[in-house]
């Protein structure tokens, strides 16, 4: 490999391993707030934790910032649509 | 003069015969070339061919149900055969037959064609859905004749999961399965539509057939896999008591019935959309005026495939789902409602002041409109809580969706078969004989059904092998009726196949139609265009507008 | 094919299939065809998620008891696996974009024993699970049976977790199917975005797993 390839890899690779390590992280805070629950309302701290991790993982790994607006479109439909099913049911079993 | 009549004379179509290349049923004759083929004109035929053998065996089954019914003691079937007859009619029916049927059929042979493509995005996929679909619903068939499933098609929990002594698990199965084929059709619809549109095919230069395609193929990617789920769990529950519907361990059947029927309402738009699409393309083609409102009723098809999925707890009124709940979904099938309605009044004006042929087309066309605004209305009926506590469960409810399926859907399948019949096989169906079956088959149809809203108004319910005798001459009523229908439904099948022979052969455009498929011949060639078009026109530009006749 | 400077990079490129008449199109459509079919993966998951809220509000103090009594170590560890997994992957889609194929394959590899890491310890913790008694919907002794309505959240953890591991044993398949296609001579030229559009997908099965953990293992402690 030549010193100009290393060099375009390293650069190309930077965002997947920030990505890595930002990933790594939420995780650890995941998983150290289910291990000890300093508090009450624990829960609602790793369901942020959650979403961020996923927001990251199609933002960043899927690469969808750099996608055009169709697909941006496709993949928020897809989580839009999953919101409808819960919130219709719910509207259902929070009011029996 | 329209700016696409010279499209529509293009002389890219050589004269002589000779010279023609083949088309893309001749061009090659093997039985390989048939099952192998990636050509979405002819994976559309042997969709067109399984579609048909299935939908005989639900009819059938419907034949034997209306002669169960003649008299009140059931004593023609027992009462475990009256229930896999009706099971065994409404799975053939829902998932072999309607669902697939004009999407699969002219979704496949039509949208490349219409937007100026070679093929769809994924021609090998398309292949593959074909024979998924093929693989799942042969093997139910073969579970719900030999062995027999007696849930009904809604496989409500607990009882398939707990108390039916049939075959629940084969027959899932088979219904998983081929929900694979619908979401793979979807897709490639949807990618079909968006990339490969030709030169000057914007959006709103589509015809409406294409956007009912598109929202049909939505509804197929979003709605498909909820119920792939709650059939895997029902599997899991009848399989590994896994508890998560069965009331003895804790579990909630409404649960299933939300997921259930979070893709099944959809699915009976999914029913709806498409034979929408087919009933605009033939109001334009035979009053041969441009769609009134179109954008309308391109945005009002993206509309229902939204709205549709808010609605799906209107099934669930009476089932133990909450006040509240209830009262909501109530209130959102009122405003599903107004797509639909949008629609019709569009099919209206467009016909009104147009100059109009009532060819066999136009007939299932007319017969459409009337049948399914009687069927629609009858749902609002349905969908309030009020009369819907008397209603549900009753023939009201089998009258209400047969008008829209068969009155509906079925009509515009028939009236789409016989509209591009000249385009698919290059030659003429006979017309007179089209106007016959079009006759008895509306005739039949209302002998069949309207007595079962009335049947179900008086508190027949639905699903029972047995009833009280006072409501006997309904039913034979509808019975007879269901006699005349099938021999309207025969009409067709049979001069259908006798025009392959000798029918009339067909010019590229016989009925003087716009659209892009009306550009090449009849057959079309195997990758449908000479020269790839380009569009510079807007769509159904007929030469009488609305605004210039009187 | 490396020259006198010692360039490990090969043409990337992409063969036009018929269908097509572009290569952006042919590249587009694919990624397209892609997303639509994670859109419905997501919705096949989604149901079960809707059962593990359902569950949670009907019998909170049930699902807290079956969700103490997951592996949740093993949970975090192969959290931890596939997030290292979608690293190599991504690995793999950079290096197909500058031709690098040696490492391409050595990516897709890593990326392959990951989720074969993944399976390995799932299947340890469905051992465990079975040595203590937690598969209620066995015939067996259930260790939870006091409190009935437990079993159904565990029941919802297998399915899922199950579905799951379908779903990574599928992909690894593939993937080394794939890896076996791109070892051959000029498949880069060819077919460079297979790499793309399988990366997506394997990003996505990433992305139910980040979902999954904390659902059934975490969120009702």
């Amino acid at each position: 490999m030549t010193g100009n390839e290393r060099r375009l890899l390293l650069r190309r690779m930077r965002t997947p391993a920030i990505t890595f390590v930002v990933l790594l992280l939420l995780l650890c805070s995941n998983v150290v707030l289910g291990a000890t629950l300093p508090f009450r309302g624990a829960y609602i701290v790793e369901a942020v934790i959650t979403a961020c991790m996923v927001l990251t993982v199609l933002l960043v790994s899927m690469e969808i910032v750099h996608e055009p607006p169709l697909i941006r479109l496709f993949s928020a439909v897809g989580f839009f649509w999953v919101t409808i099913m819960f919130g219709m049911t719910l509207v259902d079993y929070l009011s029996r | 003069m329209s700016p696409s009549d010279a499209v529509l004379r293009d002389p890219g179509t050589p004269r002589i015969t000779i010279d023609r290349p083949a088309d893309y049923l001749h061009a090659e004759h093997t039985l390989r070339s048939w099952f192998f083929t990636t050509d979405h004109k002819r994976i559309a035929l042997l969709y067109l061919a399984s579609i048909t053998g299935f939908f005989v065996l639900g009819a059938v089954a419907a034949g034997l149900i209306r002669l169960s019914l003649l008299v009140p003691n059931g004593q023609i079937f027992t009462n475990d055969t009256y229930n896999k007859l009706f099971t065994m009619h409404g799975v053939i029916m829902i998932w072999f037959f309607l669902i697939p049927s004009i999407p699969a059929t002219f979704g496949n042979f039509l949208i490349p064609l219409m937007i100026g493509a070679k093929d769809l995005a994924f021609p090998k996929l398309n292949l593959l859905s074909w024979y998924i679909f093929m693989g799942g619903s042969l093997f139910a068939v073969v579970v719900l004749i030999v062995g027999g499933v007696d849930t009904g098609w809604t496989f409500y929990a607990p009882f398939s999961t707990t108390y039916s002594n049939t075959y629940v698990i084969p027959a899932l199965l088979g219904v998983i399965v081929v929900g694979f084929s619908s979401i793979l059709t979807g897709l490639n619809f949807v990618v079909t539509i968006h990339k490969m549109r030709c030169p000057g095919m914007t959006w709103f230069r589509m015809p409406i057939f294409v956007w009912t395609h598109y929202a049909v193929s939505l509804i197929f990617l979003l709605g498909t896999p909820v119920i792939t789920m709650a059939l895997i769990l029902l599997v899991m529950e009848r399989a590994f008591h896994i508890g998560v519907f069965d009331p003895r361990l804790g579990g909630d059947p409404v649960l299933f019935e939300h997921l259930f029927w979070f893709y099944s309402h959809p699915a009976v738009y999914i029913m709806v959309l498409p034979g929408m699409g087919v009933i605009t393309e033939l109001v334009a083609a035979f009053s041969q005026k441009r769609v009134f409102g179109y954008k309308f009723v391109a945005y009002a098809s993206i509309g229902l495939a939204s709205i549709t999925f808010l609605v799906w707890g209107h099934h669930m009124f009476v089932n133990g789902q909450s006040q509240l709940a209830s009262t909501v979904f109530s209130f959102l099938s009122f405003a599903v409602a107004v797509p639909s309605a949008v629609k019709v009044y569009n099919w209206t004006a467009t016909i009104h002041k147009g100059a109009i042929r009532l060819d066999t087309p136009m007939l299932y066309a007319m017969g459409y409109i009337g049948l399914f605004v009687l069927g629609g209305l009858t749902g609002l009926f349905l969908a309030t809580l009020a009369v819907d506590a008397h209603l549900h469960d009753t023939y009201f409810v089998v009258a209400h969706f047969h008008y829209i399926m068969v009155g509906g859907t079925m009509l515009a399948f028939l009236g789409g078969l016989h509209y591009w019949w000249p385009k698919f096989t290059g030659r003429m169906y006979p017309e007179a004989w089209g106007r016959v079956g079009a006759f008895l088959i509306f005739i039949g149809f209302n002998v069949t059904f309207f007595p079962q809203f009335i049947l179900g108004y008086l508190g027949m319910p639905r699903r029972y092998h047995e009833y009280p005798p006072e409501f006997q001459l309904l039913n034979v009523l509808s019975s007879a009726g269901s006699t005349i229908l099938a021999v309207g439904y025969l009409f067709p099948m049979v001069y259908l196949i006798w025009s392959l022979w000798f029918g009339k052969r067909a010019p590229a455009n016989p009925w003087q139609a716009k659209g892009l498929e009306w550009t090449t011949t009849s057959p079309p060639p195997p990758h449908n265009f000479l020269r790839t078009p380009v569009v510079d026109y807007e769509p159904y530009d007929y030469a009488i507008k609305a605004r210039e006749v009187g | 094919m490396a020259d006198a400077a010692g360039s490990v990079a090969e043409p990337v490129g992409l063969e036009l299939a018929e269908q097509f008449s572009s290569k952006d199109q042919q590249r587009e459509a694919a990624t397209l065809g892609m997303w639509a079919w994670l859109l419905t993966e997501l919705l096949l998951f989604a149901g079960l998620f809707l059962c593990a809220l359902v569950l949670r509000i009907l019998y909170p103090a049930s699902v807290t008891l079956a969700t103490t009594h997951l592996k949740f170590w093993i949970g975090a560890t192969n959290t931890a696996v596939l997030i290292c997994s979608s690293f190599t992957m991504s690995g793999a889609i950079v290096t197909s974009r500058l031709g690098f194929r040696r490492l391409m394959l050595g990516c897709m590899l890593a990326t392959a024993g990951l989720g074969s890491i993944f399976l390995l310890l799932k299947g340890f913790e469905y051992y465990q699970d079975y040595n203590e008694h937690m598969m209620p919907f066995l015939n067996m002794p259930y260790l939870l049976e006091k409190d009935t309505s437990s079993r159904l959240f565990v029941d919802v953890y297998y399915v899922t977790t199950g579905l799951h591991g379908l779903h990574l044993i599928t992909g690894v398949s593939i993937l080394l199917w794939l890896t076996w296609q791109a070892s051959q001579p000029r498949f880069l030229e060819f077919h460079q975005n297979r790499i793309e559009v399988y990366g997506l997908y394997w990003h996505f099965i990433d992305l139910i797993w980040i979902i999954v953990f904390p659902v059934l293992y975490v969120l009702n402690r």
